[in-house]
């Protein structure tokens, strides 16, 4: 795991066994947003929520995405309790699903409503 | 005074009860052999039935038991419940859009989506991304991406056209992807994304598409001569796409497309005519005309006799549903059906209005403010069955129940004992369906009124004006103040003042304009800023209750003359708001008036002022030989 990031930025910690489809959809979910995300690979950190929150909690912008070998993710902001993510997707998650938990931790940083 | 266990001979337990059209009160007093009053216990109700009717006896009853309860004393020991006289009140409302925007052909895409693409001006002819490539060189084209075209799949497409000397100059997505395509593209364009029924978008036509940048809105295509200059209009065709601009004034981005016959109207929709009948005079008037000129016509038939709608509208269809509801209340088993000319429609308030409506054959979901008026009407009746109530009462209690004065006299009398108040005194009302006003000279003479329009009439502006479209969620935007979520952990007041919390706000109200409910912060599901959600709440207010408080009170006061009021004492439901006391105050000190929320009995606010005044008249009454006056 590399240390906090040089530019502010939404920090995607990914497991190694995350699929490809749901990085590649959150990302373009922040993007889409206008806002930059930065992916971390994370060998070993627990389950989507626990990355999520690690990542927000070493992100300059106190936003975290979470991703785990199942395909979860979740979205932390660093000053919310370790178990209280703003939102996460289950494990039977869509494309649309993926794509709005990057959406959404966007909103987060941009401050407008995540719905 | 004394409140002793059991009465000395000479002293009565009374009980005065109001049943109003949504709240039941009772107030409990012992009344001396001299006419003094110690006031025992007070209680709150909901009506039950509608007010008048048989059916508001359980209410009735439940409310003297909670007010005997809170009296320590029993039934036993009534000597006298007193009932107000109220002839029922039922009111009703409609809405009746006035305007509607119609777009023909498919000629505009006037939405704003959250985030559209690149930025900028690009004209060229429609074309879809899968036709490309068959594209002549030196022609430009607006690429119509259909849904299910992935961001990286798209965007290569049009680099790859763009290679071959296609001059694609701007980019109309069916998803949400306007972003993702635009940082994909060698050459940048601007993309207009979230265009639901894309498909709808005529191919080999002129087109232009419109980004402005953050921040800013566009500018060409919201300029008639801007749309003039990019398709080479004359004149006349000029003068035909202004609505065309005027629809995408504000927006950040637009398309428009050149159709043959394409265009963008605004229609107004005969609604037809109210017909009021009042002064000796028939008077019509067309309901798409406002609610100026339907208010202007409702004061020269002032003492309205009735009004009718016109059928199949929804104005006339409330209005005759006003009309059978209290038809259906009054008409008893056994007895004559109520003649129709004791069931007229006695007052109507009109409030200009506006309902966001989606446009008929848009492709993104537009949507307009459409005009509309508000229509709120009162029926009441002459007749009353208030005497059925008081003898089921006093069946059901076991003590004797007796109609004890008219309403809106005992009002004002139970709105005396507010402190510092003095004939000649006005009572407000602010109910739910009617504001009632009541006049007490100083000579004793009472005058009482009820004007269409309330509490109700509040929450349904709110509901259309900001397209909520729960009647709960309106409620909550009308009695409860507004705040804006700034972070999980604070939010900011309508007036600017900041909370914060120890415990993180949940993320469905993150962000969001709430209203703060006793249970908490509850999100107000709309795009309105917090000031816009406020200015649309404060003008429902002003607009029924301002307009209705100064109806209400020239019809009372000596010769219309407001100036002749000293004492306005507000009560009812809506006196306990945060902010319509405020308003209509402000609204009456011009006036050198003197109005504030009534304090019955110096404790009990505005509640329970018919229900004391009962009371009152009750032990104020010279002759009462241990039987108490007679009907």
């Amino acid at each position: 795991m590399t240390g906090s990031a040089e530019r502010p930025a939404v920090l995607v910690y990914r497991h190694p066994g995350t699929p490809p489809a749901v990085l590649r959809q959150v990302c373009a979910g922040a993007e889409e947003e206008g806002v930059p995300t930065e992916v971390v690979d994370a060998p070993d950190g627990g389950d989507a929520t626990a990355l999520a929150h690690a990542a927000a909690q070493a992100s300059r912008l106190d936003v975290g995405i979470g991703l785990d070998a199942s395909g979860a993710a979740a979205v932390h902001h660093g000053k919310l309790p370790e178990r209280g993510p703003a939102a996460t997707t289950g494990l039977d998650g869509t494309p649309a699903d993926w794509r709005r938990a990057g959406r959404t931790a966007a909103r987060v940083v941009k401050g407008l409503p995540l719905g | 005074m004394s409140t002793r266990d059991d009465g000395p001979p000479g002293t009565q337990l009374v009980v005065g009860v109001d049943i109003g059209n949504s709240t039941t009160e009772a107030c409990l007093a012992e009344i001396g052999p001299d006419g003094s009053i110690s006031y025992l216990g007070t209680n709150l109700t909901r009506t039950t039935g509608v007010k008048g009717t048989p059916d508001n006896t359980a209410g009735a009853l439940s409310a003297i038991r909670g007010a005997l309860a809170r009296g320590g004393r029993s039934a036993g020991e009534v000597h006298r419940v007193l009932l107000n006289e109220a002839t029922p009140v039922i009111s009703g409302l409609a809405m009746e859009t006035i305007t509607e925007t119609i777009i023909t052909e498919s000629t505009m895409i006037g939405h704003n989506p959250t985030t559209p693409g690149g930025e900028g001006l690009g004209v060229g002819t429609t074309r879809s991304i899968g036709e490309l490539g068959e594209q002549e060189p030196g022609q430009p084209v607006v690429c119509v991406v259909p849904p299910g075209w992935d961001f990286d799949d798209a965007a290569a497409a049009i680099n790859a056209a763009v290679g071959s000397g296609v001059e694609v100059v701007a980019a109309i997505l069916a998803g949400d992807d306007a972003v993702l395509v635009t940082n994909r593209l060698v050459r940048p364009v601007p993309v207009v994304d979230e265009v639901a029924a894309v498909e709808k978008v005529p191919l080999g036509m002129l087109a232009a598409v419109e980004v402005a940048a953050p921040g800013r809105t566009i500018r060409t295509l919201s300029n008639s001569y801007g749309l003039a200059t990019v398709f080479g209009l004359d004149p006349a065709e000029t003068r035909q796409v202004s609505p065309v601009a005027r629809a995408l004034t504000g927006n950040r981005s637009a398309v428009v497309v050149r159709t043959p016959s394409g265009d963008v109207t605004d229609r107004r929709i005969p609604v037809g005519e109210l017909v009021l009948r009042g002064a000796g005079k028939t008077l019509r008037v067309d309901v798409d005309a406002g609610a100026e000129a339907i208010m202007d016509a409702v004061a020269r038939a002032q003492p309205l006799d009735d009004a009718h709608g016109e059928p199949g509208t929804h104005v006339g269809g409330m209005l005759a549903q006003v009309r059978d509801t209290m038809a259906d209340v009054m008409d008893s088993p056994g007895q004559p059906a109520v003649p129709v000319s004791d069931i007229a429609i006695r007052d109507v308030l009109a409030v200009d209005t506006f309902v966001p409506a989606e446009v008929r054959g848009g492709l993104a979901g537009e949507v307009a403010l459409e005009n509309a008026v508000a229509l709120a009407a009162m029926v009441r009746t002459s007749r009353s069955r208030m005497q059925l109530v008081a003898d089921l009462v006093s069946e059901g209690l076991g003590a004797e129940a007796a109609i004890g004065g008219i309403e809106g006299e005992m009002a004002v009398n139970g709105a005396l004992t507010t402190p510092g108040v003095d004939r000649p005194v006005a009572v407000l009302d602010l109910g739910g369906g009617s504001t009632d006003a009541a006049l007490l000279t100083r000579e004793g003479k009472c005058t009482a009124v009820h004007v269409a329009g309330a509490g109700e009439l509040v929450t349904k502006l709110i509901d259309s004006e900001l397209a909520l479209g729960d009647r709960e969620v309106a409620e909550g935007v009308k009695w409860f103040p507004l705040a804006k979520v700034e972070s999980f952990f604070h939010i900011r007041h309508e007036d600017g003042t900041v909370q914060f919390f120890d415990e993180p706000l949940p993320p469905h109200v993150y962000a969001r304009v709430v209203v703060l409910t006793p249970e908490g912060p509850a999100p107000v599901p709309t795009r309105h800023g917090l000031d816009s959600v406020r200015r649309v709440r404060r003008e429902a207010k002003r607009r029924v209750f301002v307009v209705n408080a100064l109806r209400a009170l020239r019809q009372v006061a000596p010769a219309g003359n407001l100036r002749a009021l000293e004492f306005v004492v507000l009560l009812g439901g809506s006196a306990l708001d945060f902010e319509i006391p405020d308003m209509i105050a402000d609204a009456l000190a011009p006036h050198g008036i003197v109005c504030g929320t009534g304090n019955v009995l110096g404790t009990e606010g505005p509640r329970n002022a018919v229900a004391s005044g009962l009371v009152r008249a009750y032990a104020a009454a010279p002759v009462r030989a241990g039987q108490g006056p007679t009907r």
